[in-house]
């Protein structure tokens, strides 16, 4: 006992050691204002630029960027608004039927079907927008030849259209409303609808007067959030829009950055009145969440009891898959078809089966590269930033620093800048800032960085927030220094979150666009835009290969990974 | 000797103040207990021992060395004080093994392996899991992992241990089975500890030096049997056990007249009088028969509940309704007329709240 | 041929930039024999370099294939290139180099205006190649050696008989005013240096009506003639008008029904220029570079990976073209009023094709 007890014994710490806390704490903070506040910056600066717009600082400052704007452009923003209100109706009305059949009937095989939705997130709009080009294309896409091959007139699909390109971008950002809802869905708790249902109301009368008012903070929230995100969409509004002569802000900014000579004035105008919108849009969100927060999201998951459907529920199963088949078997097997042709445009009933356009693809030394850079970008941004990012998640909810509400605010930036109008605002930041790191993939890994922000901070402060504090606080009374604290316990608990960051910061970043195109250059290619320029001046048919390439590979770097990670989510499971 | 000692600390969020002025000191081998509701600045004031909570002013010693002095702005970090803690959470990391929990603070410390084993071992032995060294954290019982912190919190030879509600989480069987186990363990210890409770009855039980606190400030220290027969305010003597409250006031040294015009011999003895015009009179102090020489009164049985260990009566008399507990023999009926006895030892006059 | 005509007036104009940075350059002594050229690129030097960086405005699968050949001939220089429309490329090259980012060699843009702008600039080396001989006064820089043609494009009208019977295909420009085409006609976007060609060419002999008239039918822009003669092919779009024709011939060559007129008022033809960037980071590799591409071995190679005509008169047409000599070629005489129109042009082509409103 003794050994123990004897209190005589100096207390057995030896050295205080070095709290490295506010040295690590001020850099974080420091380095994210800077990659987050100072291209926007430019941006600004840029946008009241009237004078050469080569020149920078500018020559002559005004508004009439602004003006010439709602002068001009005012069909683009009308093309702008008219298309992202369809899709977010479309998207939510997808994202609802689904969320409702899979967290409130008994459709069979509930919990796979809940997986094969996050599928189409996988296939990104890019590969999404090329597939539907070539399956509803008037004439020659696969649709109409169909139905010119059963006797049709005319063309039955025309995806050159405005619903055209809502209904590609309502495909795949479906599934991210699906989440948004459901999760709203979960976290009700069934006994609210369960005393409506003993009180006497009937199943129909319950999900109006007590779900529904419980899910709509949810819905409208998700519907916020989907508006902003189509509002600042740019793959679908580039393959199928530019053709279709619809413009919408980003295809606008993308085209008067990149001609001669550029109209970078007008380009961040057109951005800045994009991130007004959407940052005002979202914080309107942010406030609505909060408000609402107290009401359904107890932070308990409840599995709640679903209702039988009887007979019905192998429709609604129907219904899951047919989006499943929409959203992803479709427009893959379109691709594979296209790519196995020698001549995408020729008449299905005559074409010619060929591997030449892999070996192509393949065999553009380019285009491996871009791929290779691609991959080991996402690897190396997912991996370092997953550790900045939970180390600033920490700041913002376990520190007891002042101004961290600020810092939280700060990384949510990003999401109401429309990726777009950040990738300008970081090539003009960076074209300015005596770094010579623009052309290399250094720069793109900061881009990366710094819009993958809210991503990454939302995902792991979900974890964070669920750590007892206490765990870490106990670390410290038993002696542990902050740093041996965050290694041996705080890291340690985070690394389920971590794991699921990481993966979301890593596909995000394979298929990244907007920022790309900027910032890439001949010594720093990635996959998304190589994929863009091969569709502007490849073909249909080496596009289509190029695009299953960079699906492929992201499947079986995940497959990889999964495999190597496997024990470690086990175990904590 | 003093091992703790707090001086006036005052703790704020935002404009709250949630400690306000809090001075006591705790000696070596002392178990001294913070009591009162939630919200009363008792878990605060311990989180600041522990350097958890940053106060805004006033002082923490621990051994004479400063922890925390706002005057000289000095603020140790928690890892350097040399304290341990059990919290309410239990926070038994679960991404760890039992063992490894436990050897925490041993590693931190740069124990030699054959040491940590040791002390491991012991520290385990102590509260009767070193069967399940190697279990995983998460695999454990709420039971278990209670024992699991509370190993972990003595095997680094703490010689100041701060528990946080440690068995607030537990079924009341296990609660009291754990009391004993507390109370034992820490006389064998001899370590010093401060708790946070906000069960009286654990309070009482387990400490030697109990502080009743209130909205951040403190009410009353003292011994359990000190807090118990002779609550100072109101506060302490309704928080603590059961008491009946009589309004009235007082009309010579030792006498005091009750609403209804009963006149009580009363226990002045500890408390200041300034403008009082309360005493409490614990429900458990008061006889159903006549016993000469104490404050007698005539009531009548209104009420009868039958809790098993004790019978709860409630009384209608001159002073108006009393609650008494009795054991549960010789039960009396309703409306049967009794006689209320109380000796004046315990009939304490409670201080008079402040004017404010 | 009318051609040389308005190329020599393009010399003339061109007079006050050579004062501006005219150092009298001088072909080396002993140009080095190498297969096929002749070169006074130090060869040691550019295969220690070991990579070169082309940017030029060619579709990307063509472009690999030229750097192939090039990288074939010298195994040790790795090849990169970037593709992008002459304006978009031009900007980009122009931020690059705000930004202290050499990261180009050699660049061809098939814009005359910009390539005067870059001179204008400094943006070129000069560097005179043994090859350069060979070509005409007016399709090189004066003084020579920093820049050079190294192709010629034209642009017709193109349309698949498949969609199109052959006899009801437009014959002359003004024929696409006809309602018929309206929303089947495709363009490429006004960072083309060819479209620029069209629009600068026609507008004087088809009127400042024309264009206003063309706008009606709602023309398609694309960003390249693969996208257009893909279109085409599949009967998404009716006719391009402005086809380039290096497109028409690789499009055929690959079995594709196409049919291609030039029309009799002329063909609209713009060079495709090349040029040694200055503070490229391969020097010797982009002098190697440009003898070899600039003798027949690499126009050869040029031609058979792009179908572009070469501007040496010693180089056979592409397979399946039409030599120059026999075309009515319409090329901007004045390249100083063709650049100084180009901000404006940009505009109103935007607004055709509806990417302004």
């Amino acid at each position: 006992m003794t050994a123990i007890t004897d209190a005589s014994v100096p207390r057995p710490l030896g050295r205080p050691a070095r709290n490295w806390q506010p040295a690590v704490t001020a850099a974080v903070v420091l380095v994210v204002s800077l990659l987050v506040l100072l291209p926007l910056v430019f941006l600004v600066e840029e946008s009241l630029n009237v004078g050469d717009a080569l020149t920078f600082p500018p020559e002559a400052y005004g508004i009439s960027n602004y003006i010439e704007m709602f002068q001009e452009d005012l069909g683009i923003l009308t093309n702008t608004v008219s298309i992202a209100v369809m899709a977010t109706i479309m998207a939510i009305l997808i994202g609802f039927t689904l969320a409702w059949i899979l967290t409130r009937t008994n459709v069979p095989g509930r919990e796979r079907l809940e997986r094969l939705m996050e599928l189409p997130y996988y296939m990104t709009p890019l590969v999404g927008a090329l597939a539907w080009a070539v399956l509803a294309a008037p004439k020659s896409g696969f649709f109409n030849q169909l139905w010119h091959y059963i006797g049709g007139p005319g063309d039955i699909v025309d995806v050159y259209s405005m619903f055209g390109i809502a209904w590609i971008m309502a495909l795949f950002e479906g599934t991210v409303a699906f989440v948004m809802i459901s999760a709203s869905m979960k976290s009700m708790d069934p006994a609210l609808e369960e005393s409506a249902r003993v009180m006497g109301a009937s199943k129909l009368r319950t999900a109006l007067t007590v779900t529904l008012p419980l899910v709509m903070p949810g819905v409208l929230g998700a519907m916020l959030f989907v508006f902003a995100e189509m509002l600042g969409s740019f793959a679908a509004a580039l393959v199928i829009g530019i053709p279709a002569r619809i413009y919408v802000i980003t295809t606008s900014i993308w085209e008067s950055t990149l001609s001669y000579p550029p109209d970078y004035g007008r380009a961040a105008a057109m951005g800045l009145a994009l991130f007004v919108v959407m940052f005002g849009m979202l914080t309107f969100y942010r406030w609505m969440v909060r408000r609402g927060s107290f009401a359904t999201i107890t932070g308990k998951a409840f599995r709640p009891r679903a209702m039988d459907m009887g007979r019905l529920s192998w429709l609604l199963l129907g219904v899951c898959l047919l989006y499943i088949f929409l959203a992803v078997v479709l427009p893959i097997g379109a691709l594979i078809l296209t790519s196995l042709q020698r001549f995408a445009t020729v008449i299905l009933s005559q074409a010619e089966f060929t591997f030449a356009n892999y070996r192509m693809a393949l065999g553009l030394g380019p285009v491996r590269t871009a791929l290779f850079n691609s991959l080991t970008l996402g690897f190396g941004v997912a991996s370092v930033g997953v550790l900045v990012m939970a180390l600033i998640v920490w700041i913002i909810y376990r520190s007891q620093l002042r101004g961290r509400g600020a810092i939280e605010y700060l990384v949510m930036f990003p999401q109401a800048v429309p990726r777009m109008v950040f990738g300008l605002a970081l090539l003009w930041a960076w074209l300015n800032i005596p770094i010579p790191i623009y052309g290399t993939l250094w720069l793109l890994a900061l881009g990366y960085f710094t819009v993958m922000l809210p991503l990454g901070v939302r995902t792991l402060a979900g974890v964070v927030l669920q750590i007892d504090k206490s765990l870490e606080e106990c670390a410290r009374v038993c002696g542990a220094s902050w740093g041996y604290q965050m290694r041996s316990v705080t890291l340690p608990l985070l690394r389920p979150g971590i794991l699921a960051a990481w993966l979301l910061i890593f596909m995000a970043c394979v298929r990244e666009l907007g920022v790309s195109v900027f910032l890439m250059g001949p010594n720093a290619k990635v996959i998304a835009p190589s994929i863009v320029s091969a569709f502007a001046s490849s073909g249909t048919e080496l596009t289509a290969a190029m695009a299953l390439i960079q699906t492929a590979s992201v499947v079986v770097a995940l497959i990889i990974l999964f495999r190597l990670t496997r024990g470690m989510t086990k175990e904590l499971a | 000797m003093t091992r703790i000692e707090l001086e006036d600390l005052v703790i704020r969020y935002g404009d709250m103040t949630a400690v306000n002025g809090v001075s006591f000191t705790v000696n070596r081998g002392e178990h001294l207990t913070l009591l009162g509701p939630s919200g009363c600045g008792k878990t605060t004031t311990l989180r600041a021992i522990a350097g958890l909570e940053q106060p805004v002013s006033g002082a923490i010693r621990i051994d004479g060395q400063p922890m925390f002095d706002a005057a000289a702005r000095k603020n140790v970090p928690a890892e350097q004080r040399g304290v341990s803690m059990v919290f309410q959470s239990y926070a038994v990391w679960p991404h760890m093994s039992v063992f490894d929990n436990v050897a925490y603070g041993l590693k931190v410390r740069k124990q030699s392996r054959a040491d940590i084993q040791a002390n491991v071992d012991r520290a385990l032995g102590l509260v009767q899991m070193r069967h399940l060294a190697d279990r995983a954290a998460s695999k454990l019982s709420g039971g278990q992992q209670q024992r699991v912190a509370l190993a972990r919190a003595i095997a680094f030879s703490p010689t100041v241990v701060l528990f946080d509600e440690p068995l607030s989480n537990l079924d009341a069987k296990l609660r009291a089975e754990m009391r004993v186990e507390l109370r034992d363990l820490q006389r064998r210890l001899d370590i010093t500890s401060v708790y946070v409770t906000h069960d009286q009855e654990e309070a009482l039980a387990i400490s030697d030096q109990v502080i009743v606190m209130n909205v951040g400030s403190i009410e009353q220290i003292g011994t359990p049997e000190e807090i118990y027969n002779r609550p100072q305010s109101r506060f302490v003597a309704d928080f603590v056990g059961s008491a009946n409250i009589l309004k009235g006031r007082l009309t010579g040294p030792d006498t005091f007249e009750a609403e209804g015009g009963a006149k009580l011999r009363i226990n002045t003895a500890t408390t200041a009088r300034n403008g009082a015009g309360e005493v409490a009179v614990r429900t458990a102090y008061i006889d159903l028969i006549a016993r000469p020489g104490d404050n007698q009164l005539l009531g009548t049985v209104r009420q009868r509940m039958f809790h098993g260990d004790f019978v709860q009566y409630i009384v209608e008399c001159v002073c108006g309704r009393l609650i008494v507990r009795r054991p549960p023999t010789n039960l009396l009926d309703e409306g049967a007329p009794v006689t209320l006895s109380f000796s004046p030892e315990h009939t304490v006059l409670l201080r008079g709240e402040p004017a404010s | 041929m009318k051609l040389l005509a308005a190329a020599s007036l393009a010399a003339c104009a061109l007079a006050w930039t050579s004062t501006a940075s005219a150092q009298e350059a001088k072909l080396c002594d002993k140009p080095r024999q190498m297969e096929g050229f002749k070169t006074c690129a130090d060869v040691a030097k550019a295969e220690a370099e070991g990579a070169f960086v082309l940017y030029s405005t060619d579709p990307d699968a063509g472009q690999a294939k030229l750097l192939a050949a090039f990288n074939k001939a010298f195994p040790k220089i790795k090849t990169n290139y970037v593709r992008l429309q002459a304006g978009a490329l031009y900007a980009k090259l122009l931020s690059e180099r705000q930004a202290k980012s050499y990261l180009v060699d050699v660049i061809q843009l098939s814009d005359m205006g910009m390539i005067l702008d870059f001179q204008k600039r400094n943006g070129f080396t000069q560097y005179i190649s043994p090859e350069m001989a060979a070509f005409k006064k007016e399709y090189k820089s004066t003084p020579e050696g920093y820049w050079t043609w190294g192709s010629i494009i034209m642009a017709g009208l193109a349309t698949n008989p498949k969609v199109v019977p052959t006899a009801e295909a437009p014959k002359k420009w003004e024929d696409l005013l006809d309602p018929k085409w309206k929303d089947g006609i495709s363009v490429k976007v006004s960072n083309s240096g060819l479209q620029h060609g069209v629009w600068y060419t026609l507008k004087p002999i088809l009127g400042d009506d024309y264009f206003k008239k063309f706008a009606e039918q709602k023309p398609r822009a694309f960003d390249s003639y693969v996208q257009q003669y893909g279109r085409l092919v599949d009967g998404q779009d009716k006719v391009i008008m402005g086809a380039q024709y290096s497109g028409y011939l690789e499009f055929k060559l690959k079995g594709a029904p196409l049919d291609f007129q030039f029309p009799a008022t002329g063909a609209p033809a713009v060079p495709e220029t090349y040029g040694i960037v200055a503070e490229g980071p391969h020097p010797n590799a982009a002098q190697l570079f440009m003898d070899w591409f600039l003798s027949p071995v690499g126009q050869k190679a040029l031609s058979d990976a792009l179908l572009l005509h070469s501007p040496r008169d010693d180089v056979p047409p592409p397979a399946g073209g039409v030599p120059l000599k026999e075309m009515k070629l319409l090329v901007p005489a004045d390249w100083t009023a063709f650049e100084k129109d180009r901000p404006s042009f940009a505009k109103q082509w935007d607004r055709i094709v509806g990417a302004r409103h």
